[in-house]
């Protein structure tokens, strides 16, 4: 076996797979009946989920007073974990578009699940800023469109209008690329399956798909030009979703460095969670061979470089604060550090900015139990941070006689949980009826890393 | 057509076997479509309506003077305390919406106090008493009256004794009435007694003048004021009349300022303590030590030596002498009051003033005060009588007793041995409750009036509204069960006839008289008599030396609290809900202890400990207090309500909501019966007391959480500077550079185009700091106002109270003193709004005037405005909030929306008022005149501290105070050009002393 492989490259796919092998391999897990690991994992994400509605109909039906928000502390829980699960989301869009772009070919295997992610995640977050309105049946008023109000427009100075475009945008494009790039595989299916209901279903969205050269050469031209349009939106959908917060008066807020700090941060949380995803999908469904040990390594460094990015921001965020001669930028970084909160600004800290650096070692980073972990403590860390901005700062501003606690609900504390039901519960389904892994792209890199007599058998 | 005649013969349709068959065939194709296409169209037509439509009946008559939508305003007199405010009522479509102060009176001088602008509300409690009450049942007047009368002349016949107990009343005519009723039994008397006594005050001028009077203050024209725990900017006899006085007499005005110098000697922190310019937090135990020892100073000076009680010296001896200078520098026009109701400390302060030649001057026993007349050693006989079973009808108006007099419980206990008791109760309280016979009171809004304030100033307090139920006002009862039938209204008509008429020589026909006085809303007359007699030096041979100063450990001290006062207004949730001016606490009472004591007992916040007197107990959780003395305890009286647990569960009502009052308890605990007689005075002050803590904690609410300018000591890692956001001036400082143009630094260039002309009005309001005393008006002025809803304890302690106008209270150490600061903060309506710019449906926008308005119907409630608010005074709907009383929606105000849950609001400038003075302008063909338009919260502010207007008026008020030395924004680095400003706290402190000194 040793003989088929290269010296010089390493190969990206283990096992000395044949073609047969990848379709039969992905296909499998929705080809079988599904595992009781499986259901019991699907029902306790849709446990959670149910919670989450559960909690967001009671809120909706009573008022936004059944969070713990309050005159000062306007947006805690519910902008927190928006922002939370935007960043998620950008993982999946970098590795898809950025490392397709940049010809990683090692992306082929994790690319369709990232992908995935991304949907769900802005799935999620779409959910907050919708359920955190007052009024939310009128959510529909943040969208430009021909009324007879006046007509009355949306304000185009508001960040929260912004944010509207940037997230229906991030949805939409993420959302057609993962198609796109879904057509090949759902064709497999459709040739692969028995069940004239399933068929009739891959049959439509495979677009009539017949594996010619041609089709594959305007599907390649097609997803070069969709990865070039997703590109942009890595950076720019958090540098949008960061001005909701600079573009304000607040300090703690007011910061000019947030753009590249959580777009840094974004794709470091997305990473921590496609590990966190990929380290359960490889053991569950038996893709070792695909994702390997190589492809865990790489997102490790990614999450070192990015995790060093944050690290850096948090530094000359503080730093600026001190050396800016603004008292109250400076107290709202040492109350950060120091106030009420102080517990969630050093959770942050510990997660962000220690726990990548065991990343520094092979060990660790080969180590799957310890990698998954780890990436754990990460996203926990990236909820946090957001926690500390939005909340910390508002918590405390100008006149001190306004400074106010915040204290979560119960129902806010469901409301969460539901949202990594509705995410856990998204990803089963996917895991369930789509392929993992693109196996069009698993086979054009199949034989990188193989020398002339591992080519094709 | 053909086919419709099938459907004329009935018979025919109903014999076809088939009726399904039939129907088809009824309606071709294209009707069956229309048909159905109207169906539709109508049920959606039908559908759109929202909920039922209730017919609105127009009058059918109109009443002469009513249009509906206008306001009418009706002069009447206040009777929320004894001060007797002048007051106009605000009717709309024939209900009293909102009460202003009459700006006219010369009492209030058009300044109301908070619980005056609650008035309104208490008007719509459906829980007030509307029939009378025979042993418990409720009945109509003629059985009530026939089974009282058939009682009253059994008490004739037996000859028994008739007690006529009151609290102070200030009306000519009930006292006349009165004083005719109780003509017709043999041995009866008119008891006064009020639940919050000064009797003192009125003993001791007893003593030292011969007359058993309440001397009139003139705080206008003192120059320096010594108060011994007198509370008067708060709940000290006249609080309105006084702020107002107190404010005229710190007068900032360049190089002619004239500025009065206040120093206070108490033991816990007061409101008015928080506004003098030297507080002294001292044991009550000391208070008589330092009048003492400030009368030995001045009798030195003066060179008179006729007080030789041992004292011993506490107070600084720098501060002494510079006192003592300046209060004989100051002779004729400085006073000294005493809120102690302790008869030697009274005779002291009546000593003290003669020295100083205050009477005549700042101090008038010649045209007196009529605001407290009530004596303390009359309700101890009274007590007696009752306890001995003397008495055989009792008659008690205005007045509580088995809850507000000191041995309450006792006294309600033998009230039911008591053959007669008859009780004038606007509620079921707890005297009602033991009485045989209850007579619904009206309220002041339902009733005709009349009040005499002061000698010399005489109110009628005319109804606003009919009444409801059957309440029936004292007079008319009193007439009626001498057998007479007449109108409250005639009665006190016969009394003006027969006095006020007689008085005057400028109006000859007494309708023309009476009709101008109710226009007025009051009569002045000039009154004074001749005060013969001075100084009795006699009385001061009452002062006794103090066998042993009792260091007792702790002392309690119980004092009405500004909102609550005796609890007369425990049942109006405005008020409960009003933040105490020093505490910022909601809805209880409490312990309020000083940090050294706290520290010493090992309490902290919220601790539950109780309070052990000779009279008993008191459980209540600890609230620690800065300023307060150490050895001082302190616990507002006038909670412990009964019917108060009607509020448990006012305020949203939701998973995680905790109840207002904990099931089974009631709003505070009641305090009352620690009170104990001393001297033949009740003792309010300085009551021995062991205090002991409990298990448990209990949450108190407050609207702020952090109570000082500078940054909290764990954070404060670089020994920063606190906020610049009170600013604060000593008057030396001012009187050094007066002129000076605003130091203001000037405006940052901006990158941002000019965006709002402001061609028109640009509205902006300033406020003065050094004006203001905290007082709270404002605060319920706006809630009435703008249709502000109750929120509940829970609410508030979860920070998301509503009012839009809020009072922060900052305490800061300056040079080792505490110095308290109070900030009206409302919507600042600047004119680079951070709120307008985030708002992503445009809810929030810019007017052409300059107004920050917001738009309830287009808010969808983001928050994001009120987050990027830098002075966080939005307030959120966080819930549909219901009334706890459903028949409270009446006092709402319709010319203001009530919002919505889910919506964003905050203070609007009342815009409803500027567009109704632009309106009425226009009408009228005039202009907009500078002061035309007042703002809630400027119109009731006792001490006129609100300025608003015109900013592009370079003529208006406002324009000016803006080119004021004192002038400055809050937070004006932002860049956020705030239509709010300030004008600078202004101390008297020492460092001018040092000049003058």
């Amino acid at each position: 076996m040793a003989d088929n492989y290269s010296i010089l490259r390493k190969p990206l796919i283990l096992g000395n797979k044949t073609y047969s092998d990848v379709t039969h391999d992905v296909c499998a897990p929705f080809e079988k009946k599904s595992s009781i690991a499986w259901w019991i994992t699907f029902f306790a994400a849709l446990s959670m989920l149910i919670v989450g509605i559960v909690a967001v109909t009671y809120q909706i039906q009573t008022g936004i007073g059944t969070w713990g928000l309050n005159n000062t502390v306007g947006w805690a829980f519910d902008i927190t974990n928006f922002v939370f699960w935007i960043g998620i989301g950008h993982a999946g869009t970098l590795i898809s578009a950025i490392l397709f772009l940049f010809n990683q070919k090692w992306r082929t295997s994790v690319n369709r699940s990232a992908e995935a992610m991304t949907i769900f995640a802005v799935i999620c977050a779409g959910i907050f800023p919708i359920i955190h309105m007052g009024r939310p049946w009128l959510a529909f008023w943040v969208i430009p469109y021909p009324n007879l109000r006046g007509p009355l427009w949306v304000n185009f100075r508001s960040p929260l209008v912004w944010d509207m475009f940037a997230i229906g945008t991030y949805f939409t494009i993420s959302l057609v690329f993962w198609y796109v790039g879904l057509i090949p595989d759902l064709a497999t299916i459709r040739d692969r399956t028995k069940s004239k209901i399933k068929k009739f279903f891959f049959r439509f969205f495979s677009l009539g798909w017949n594996g010619s050269n041609r089709t594959w050469s305007r599907y390649e031209t097609v997803y070069m030009l969709l990865a070039g349009l997703a590109t942009p939106l890595v950076v720019s959908v958090h540098t949008i979703v960061s001005w909701d917060f600079a573009t304000s008066v607040i300090p703690g807020w007011h910061t000019t460095i947030f753009p590249p700090y959580f777009v840094a941060g974004a794709v470091f949380s997305g990473f921590a969670m496609v590990l966190t995803l990929m380290l359960i999908v490889r053991t569950v469904f038996h893709f070792e061979e695909y994702i390997t040990i190589k492809h865990i390594e790489s997102m490790c460094k990614i999450i070192i470089a990015t995790g060093g990015m944050v690290g850096l921001a948090y530094a000359t965020e503080f730093f600026i604060a001190l050396y800016s001669g603004n008292p109250y930028e400076k107290f709202a970084f040492i109350n950060r550090a120091l106030g009420p909160f102080a517990w969630a600004y050093w959770i942050m800290v510990f997660c962000n900015i220690v726990i990548p650096q065991f990343f520094w070692w092979k060990k660790i980073r080969t180590n799957m139990i310890l990698v998954f972990i780890l990436s754990i403590f990460i996203n926990v860390g990236m909820w946090f941070e957001r926690f500390v901005i939005i909340t910390i700062s508002l918590s405390r501003d100008y006149l001190p006689a306004s400074w106010a606690n915040y204290i979560p609900t119960s129902v806010e504390i469901a409301t969460l949980i539901g949202s990594f039901g509705l995410f856990f519960t998204l990803f089963l389904l996917f895991a369930r009826f789509l392929p993992m892994i693109s196996i069009g792209e698993i086979k054009g890199v199949l034989n990188y890393g193989k020398n002339s007599h591992g080519g094709s058998k | 057509m053909s086919k419709n005649k099938n459907l004329k013969n009935d018979s025919e349709v109903k014999e076809r076997a088939n009726p399904q068959e039939e129907i088809v065939h009824l309606y071709d194709r294209r009707t069956f479509l229309k048909l159905a296409g109207f169906t539709f169209a109508g049920a959606m037509v039908a559908g759109c309506q929202q909920g039922n439509i209730e017919k609105a009946i127009p009058y059918l008559v109109k009443p002469e003077e009513i249009t509906p939508g206008l306001a009418y305003w009706y002069t009447s007199v206040c009777n929320g305390c004894n001060a007797n405010c002048g007051v106009l009522v605000k009717n709309r479509d024939g209900r009293p919406i909102k009460l202003e102060g009459n700006p006219a009176h010369p009492i209030s001088k058009g300044g109301l106090c908070a619980v005056g602008q609650a008035m309104v509300l208490s008007l719509y409690d459906s829980k007030r008493l509307l029939n009378p009450v025979v042993q418990g049942k409720e009945t109509d007047w003629q059985t009530f009256d026939a089974s009282l009368k058939s009682k009253i002349e059994e008490v004739k016949r037996n000859n028994g004794s008739v007690r006529f107990l009151t609290s102070t009343v200030t009306s000519p005519t009930i006292n006349a009435s009165i004083h005719t009723f109780l003509s017709q039994f043999k041995d009866s008397k008119h008891i006064v007694y009020d639940p919050l006594s000064n009797s003192a005050i009125l003993d001791s001028h007893k003593k030292s003048f011969g007359l058993r009077t309440l001397p009139k203050y003139y705080f206008d024209k003192a120059e320096v004021i010594l108060s011994i725990d007198a509370d008067f900017l708060a709940t000290w006899i006249s609080p309105v009349e006084f702020s107002n006085a107190y404010r005229s007499a710190r007068k900032l005005n360049g190089e002619h300022s004239e500025f009065s110098y206040h120093v206070q000697f108490e033991s816990r922190l007061s409101l008015t303590g928080s506004n003098a310019d030297k507080r002294i937090a001292v044991s009550p135990n000391d208070y008589k030590n330092i009048l003492l020892e400030l009368t030995d100073e001045l009798e030195k000076i003066a060179g008179v030596k006729n007080i030789s009680n041992a004292f011993q010296p506490i107070i600084e001896s720098n501060f002494k002498r510079k006192l003592i200078n300046r209060l004989w520098k100051s002779k004729g026009r400085s006073l000294v009051v005493c809120g102690v109701n302790d008869i030697q400390l009274q005779i002291l302060v009546n000593y003290l003033n003669s020295l100083l030649g205050n009477y005549g001057t700042t101090i008038d026993i010649s045209a007196p005060s009529n605001q407290l007349k009530g004596s303390d050693e009359d309700l101890a006989e009274l007590q007696n009588e009752v306890q001995t079973g003397k008495v055989a009808a009792l008659f008690i108006y205005g007045l509580n007793p088995a809850y507000d007099i000191p041995d309450a419980k006792n006294f309600s206990g033998k009230l039911k041995e008591l053959p007669l008791v008859v009780t004038f109760a606007d509620r079921i309280n707890e005297t009602a409750e033991v009485s045989g016979f209850v007579c619904p009171e009206p309220h002041m809004l339902e009733s005709w009036n009349d009040s005499e304030p002061s000698n010399g100033i005489v109110s009628i307090q005319q109804p606003a509204i009919n009444p409801f139920g059957q309440v029936r006002p004292l007079i008319e009862c009193l007439v009626s069960w001498s057998g007479k039938n007449q109108n409250a209204v005639d009665i006190i008509k016969e009394t003006w006839r027969n006095s006020y008429f007689k008085l005057q020589t400028k109006e000859k026909d007494f309708q023309k008289f009476w009709d101008s006085a109710l226009q007025n809303g009051y009569i002045e007359y000039s009154h004074a008599k001749k005060i013969t007699s001075g100084f009795s030096k006699s009385s001061l041979n009452f002062i006794k030396n103090d066998s042993t100063l009792s260091e007792s450990e702790l002392k309690l001290v119980l004092y009405p609290k500004l909102a609550i006062l005796d609890g007369k207004h425990a049942h109006n949730p405005w008020l409960q809900e009003l933040p105490d001016p020093i505490t910022k606490i909601v809805w209880d009472n409490y312990a309020s202890v000083s940090h050294l004591a706290a520290e010493k007992l090992n309490l902290s916040e919220g601790d539950i400990v109780s309070i052990q007197t000779a009279k008993g107990s008191i459980e209540l959780p600890v609230h620690i207090q800065p300023g307060q003395n150490e050895k001082t305890i302190a616990v507002a009286l006038g909670y412990g309500r009964k019917g108060t647990d009607r509020f448990t569960n006012i305020g949203p009502n939701w998973l995680e909501a905790r109840p207002t009052v904990e099931k089974g308890s009631l709003v505070g605990k009641n305090a009352f019966h620690l009170l104990e007689f001393e001297n033949e005075n009740v003792k309010f002050s300085g009551i021995d007391a062991k205090i002991t803590k409990l298990r448990g904690k209990y949450l108190l609410a407050s609207t702020q959480e952090h109570h000082s300018l500078q940054e909290p000591k764990n954070v404060d890692v670089l020994n920063g500077q606190a906020r610049p956001i009170v600013q604060k001036l000593t008057l030396e400082e001012y009187l050094k550079a007066p002129h000076t143009q605003n130091l203001r630094k000037a405006e940052h260039p901006s990158l941002w185009p000019e965006e709002h002309k402001y061609t028109g009005y640009h509205w902006g309001m300033s406020i003065d700091l050094s004006a203001c005393t905290g007082c709270s008006a404002c605060v319920i002025a706006c809630t009435a106002e703008n249709n502000i809803p109750v929120v509940g304890k829970d609410e508030v302690y979860r920070n998301r109270e509503l009012t839009w106008i809020r009072i922060d209270r900052y305490y800061d150490e300056e040079t080792g003193e505490l110095s308290i600061s109070h900030q009206p903060m409302m919507c600042h309506h600047c004119d680079n709004a951070p709120c307008e710019t985030v708002c992503p449906v445009l809810a929030t926008v810019h007017s052409e005037e300059g107004l920050n308005q917001q738009v309830y119907n287009r808010c969808v409630g983001t928050r994001y405005c009120s987050n990027n608010c830098p002075y966080k005074v939005r307030r959120f709907n966080w819930f549909d909030y219901e009334q706890e009383d459903e028949m409270q929606k009446l006092v709402l105000n319709p010319d203001v929306t009530v919002r919505e849950r889910g919506v964003m609001e905050k203070c609007s400038f009342c815009i409803q008022r500027i567009q109704e003075a632009k309106i009425k302008a226009k009408i009228d063909g005039t202009v907009l005149k500078d002061g035309n338009i007042k703002p809630a919260c400027q119109q009731s502010c006792p001490a006129q501290a609100i300025t608003f207007g015109d900013i592009n008026d370079n003529e208006s008020m406002i324009s000016k105070q803006i080119k004021d030395s004192r002038y400055y924004r809050v937070l004006d680095e932002l860049g956020v050009k705030p239509s709010v400003g300030y004008l600078k706290y202004v101390k008297n402190s020492s460092e001018e002393e040092k000049v003058n000194g």
